[in-house]
């Protein structure tokens, strides 16, 4: 049947953490039962503008900040409406200008359940519901507070999500999809720090958010190609503004609204399983963060690991 | 059904993850009155800093507490005591029998709020604070560690002057405590035999909200309402009738003025200098060493942080020279390139407990700057010591003395010697610490610890070891940082115990020990 993978990652951000954990999660596509699909995504994130509160500037000591992210990723169906899907990203950061030390190493590992709870057909189309579950944890001692080379925020998030999904037979279809990420806190490596005044504390509290998703899309040649126009935004729920010339830290209140364009193509036999996609997008408007342009692309490869027909 | 329990549990069990974690974020030091290790009562005799002693400042009588006058206001102050309200209970907690604490808190927070370095003008050029038009932008001041560290000073000797004062008319003049003239009124704090009058926590609510004040004028407004609540507190407390803090607010007011004075003339005026003379004293350490530290921010500072804070009048060390460490190694001889090899292989090899010591002492930008980290220090200690309120003071009058002639020493160092950065030497190198806008040599982090920790140690000495060893901690986080080279960590420590024996040696010599 239909083999739509993974939709383009276009979030990948400045804080990746959601995004990456987020995007498969987001979209509408389902393994089937004992149905597995590996995928591995190189995605290149860069900004030479960032957002010091609601006001774009730029930092000659940062110049542009070069973010990469090679993630690779499973979905497993454990029914036919039942799906689970892991992923970790490995990152690594860079600025252009400035002398200060780009890090990188694997950021968060997520797991995820999507459950689809409405399949209903209709005569000129098909209408889709899933709630989607997701936490994810950071993977190793990576430092949170050393923004904006960062590789995350360093905090366990669990993520709630509604999807649905109305799809016309002439291949046209429409998805929208919403979330609220609960964030904890963050260790970070000194033990004082200013957040509209004084904490004397080695933890910060990382904003909740809420994170919002749109996509207008269109199967063709086949279901094997698959466009498709997305909208991402995200906003934290609190959080305080990265002060005048300074760095941005975990406490944060992040926003932005990001568009971008995805294709996928699904090839037949005898390559049949294999799919390769590639994406852009482009953050127009945010607050504490950067800029993001973010171009990727990747390979899937999908197969049945028993029982064909369940 | 079975689908939905999964997901149910799923949910359940990541909130539980998220907030079994969330840990409590504390904004204070947690602490409530306490009974001091003792009143000392002959502090009136101890020697002030900036006083010539402790009768300079004359207090008139008060009245007699048997006197209409005495009595009314106890009886004020009795129904007001007597019935308080949430809020001013909050305030009667928060302020504590030793609200130096509390004032040593707030200096820090503020210090914090204005450490923020003046980003570029979008033309390239760069606009500095200016004290004649503080609003800005940039506002006045950037209170970066020269800036905080002489702050901090000024509030605790003036502080601990008043102190003094008001200890010597407290014994002079006998007046009780309002809950030991008539036992029926409630006293809020741990009771003790210190005479009532003059207030010592009105001379430290008026030193403080004056002090700070001078040093922030923007914050005008929200410290004369921290002032106003401690004044006020005083009373809900049932500690001070307001004849006590009168006398008090004018100890203060009247020590105030005279460290503003001092402040006026010190030379801190001076020591950011325009370009030209910057590049003078960069030239003059050219022609005599042949190096010279550049900065190399984009777009790039004309002029380093305060050149001419070495020239700034010093507390107790007689002359600046007599504490200038000897010359650094040049670049590119082999003692050099010793140390520039250290610095490549942190950079590429640092331990996570490496990267973690630099971090914690990192006190940069947006932090209390290295001598606001050595106060909290002394204020746990004082904490934890059960310090009175006049102990607590000269614990920092001295330590901030100590901390900024440290300060002024390093300065002098600096663009004496004119030492370039790491970053300058070292081609490609990169570090996990922001550079300073100020020559290598010697290290500021060092040169300020190694003085703190010489005054706490004299003061506690049970914790020389603490001390010490963070100092060397602080020291060495600049090299695990990548912003300076051993020897100017090690020089540093030197220079700062060099420069702290002066100020230990004349409290030693105060009286209070």
């Amino acid at each position: 049947m239909k083999k739509y993978l993974l939709s383009g990652l276009s979030a990948l951000a400045f804080f990746a953490s959601f995004t990456l954990a987020a995007q498969t999660p987001s979209d509408a596509i389902m393994m089937k039962k004992n149905e597995a699909c590996f995928a591995l995504i190189y995605d290149h994130g860069a900004w030479d503008h960032y957002w010091e509160g609601a006001d774009l500037r730029v930092n000659g000591n940062v110049g542009t900040l070069t973010r990469v992210t090679v993630m690779p990723m499973l979905a497993y169906g454990i029914t036919n409406n039942l799906n689970l899907l892991v992923g970790t990203p490995y990152v690594k950061t860079h600025a252009s200008g400035g002398q200060m030390a780009g890090v990188h190493g694997f950021q968060d590992l997520s797991l995820s359940l999507k459950y689809r709870f409405v399949n209903k057909d209709f005569d000129n189309g098909k209408l889709e519901a899933f709630v989607t579950t997701a936490f994810s944890t950071p993977m190793t001692n990576y430092l949170s507070d050393y923004l904006p080379f960062s590789l995350g925020l360093g905090t366990n998030e669990f993520t709630l999500r509604g999807i649905i999904q109305y799809k016309l037979k002439n291949g046209f279809y429409v998805r929208a999809a919403a979330a609220y990420l609960w964030r904890g806190q963050t260790e970070v490596e000194r033990d004082y720090y200013y957040n509209n005044g004084s904490y004397y504390t080695t933890f910060m509290d990382v904003p909740n958010a809420l994170n919002y998703h749109g996509a207008i899309g269109v199967r063709l040649l086949e279901n094997n190609l698959k466009l498709e126009a997305t909208y991402v935004g995200l906003n934290s729920t609190s959080g305080d503004d990265i002060r005048r010339y300074n760095s941005a830290q975990p406490t944060n209140k992040v926003e932005f609204n990001q568009v971008g364009f995805s294709a996928q193509y699904y090839f037949k036999k005898p390559l049949k399983g294999l799919g390769l996609l590639a994406y852009y997008s482009q953050m127009i408007s945010g607050r504490n963060m950067g800029q993001f342009s973010n171009i990727g692309a990747g390979a899937t490869y999908q197969v049945q690991l028993k029982n064909k027909k369940s | 059904m079975k689908r939905k329990n999964i997901l149910f549990i799923v949910f359940a069990a990541g909130m539980f993850i998220i907030n079994s974690c969330e840990n409590e974020l504390p904004r204070q030091a947690s602490f409530s009155s306490y009974e001091f290790t003792g009143l000392d009562a002959d502090a009136g005799t101890w020697k002030p800093i900036l006083l010539a002693n402790s009768t300079q400042i004359d207090v008139e009588v008060p009245s007699d507490v048997s006197s209409p006058a005495y009595q009314a206001e106890l009886a004020a102050l009795k129904s007001t005591a007597s019935n308080l309200s949430g809020s001013q209970r909050d305030a009667v907690e928060y302020w504590t029998n030793n609200p130096i604490v509390r004032w040593n808190e707030i200096a820090l927070e503020i210090a914090v709020k204005y450490n923020l370095i003046p980003g570029p003008n979008p033309d390239g050029t760069y606009t500095l604070p200016n004290p004649a038009t503080p609003e800005g932008p940039p506002p006045f001041p950037f209170a970066h560690p020269p800036y905080t560290c002489r702050l901090l000073a000024y509030l605790s000797v003036a502080q601990f002057d008043g102190l003094i004062t008001a200890w010597h008319y407290k014994y002079v003049y006998n007046r009780p405590s309002p809950s030991t003239v008539d036992a029926s009124i409630p006293s809020a704090y741990v009771k003790n035999d210190l005479p009532s009058y003059p207030s010592d926590g009105a001379v430290i609510a008026a030193v403080s909200k004056d002090i700070l004040t001078a040093m922030f004028p923007l914050e005008k407004d929200y410290i004369a309402k921290k002032a106003e609540e401690h004044l006020n507190s005083l009373i809900w407390a049932g500690a001070n009738v307001p004849s006590d803090i009168e006398a008090g607010k004018f100890i203060g007011s009247e020590v105030t003025k005279i460290a503003l004075a001092r402040a006026a003339a010190d030379g801190m005026k001076k020591a950011q200098t325009p370009k030209a003379q910057s590049d003078s004293i960069k030239s003059a350490a050219f022609a005599r060493f042949g190096w010279q530290w550049d900065n190399l921010e984009t777009p790039v500072r004309p002029v380093g942080l305060v050149p001419f804070f070495g020239k700034v009048k010093m507390w107790n060390v007689p002359t600046v020279e007599e504490v200038r460490p000897i010359a650094p190694p040049a670049p590119g001889t082999p003692e050099f390139e010793v140390n520039a090899k250290e610095l490549k292989d942190y950079s590429k090899n640092l331990t996570e407990n490496q990267r973690k010591i630099a971090n914690w002492w990192s006190d940069g930008f947006n932090t209390y700057t290295p001598p606001g980290h050595w106060n909290r220090f002394a204020k746990n200690f004082i904490i934890q010591y059960k310090f009175n309120p006049i102990r607590s003071a000269r614990t920092f009058a001295y330590m901030n003395m100590a901390i900024m002639d440290a300060g002024i020493s390093c300065w002098d160092a600096k663009y004496y010697y004119h030492y370039p950065r790491p970053i300058q030497t070292i081609p490609g190198f990169k570090t996990i610490l922001g550079t300073p806008n100020f020559p290598s040599y010697t290290s500021g982090h060092s040169t300020f610890s190694a003085a703190a920790a010489s005054v706490l140690s004299y003061i506690f000495p049970n914790e020389t070891n603490q001390c010490n060893a963070w100092a060397e901690e602080a020291a060495m986080s600049r090299v695990y940082g990548g912003i300076h080279y051993r020897f100017d960590a090690e020089v540093g420590l030197d220079q700062g115990k060099k420069v702290a024996k002066y100020t230990v040696d004349k409290a030693k010599l105060d009286g209070a020990d």
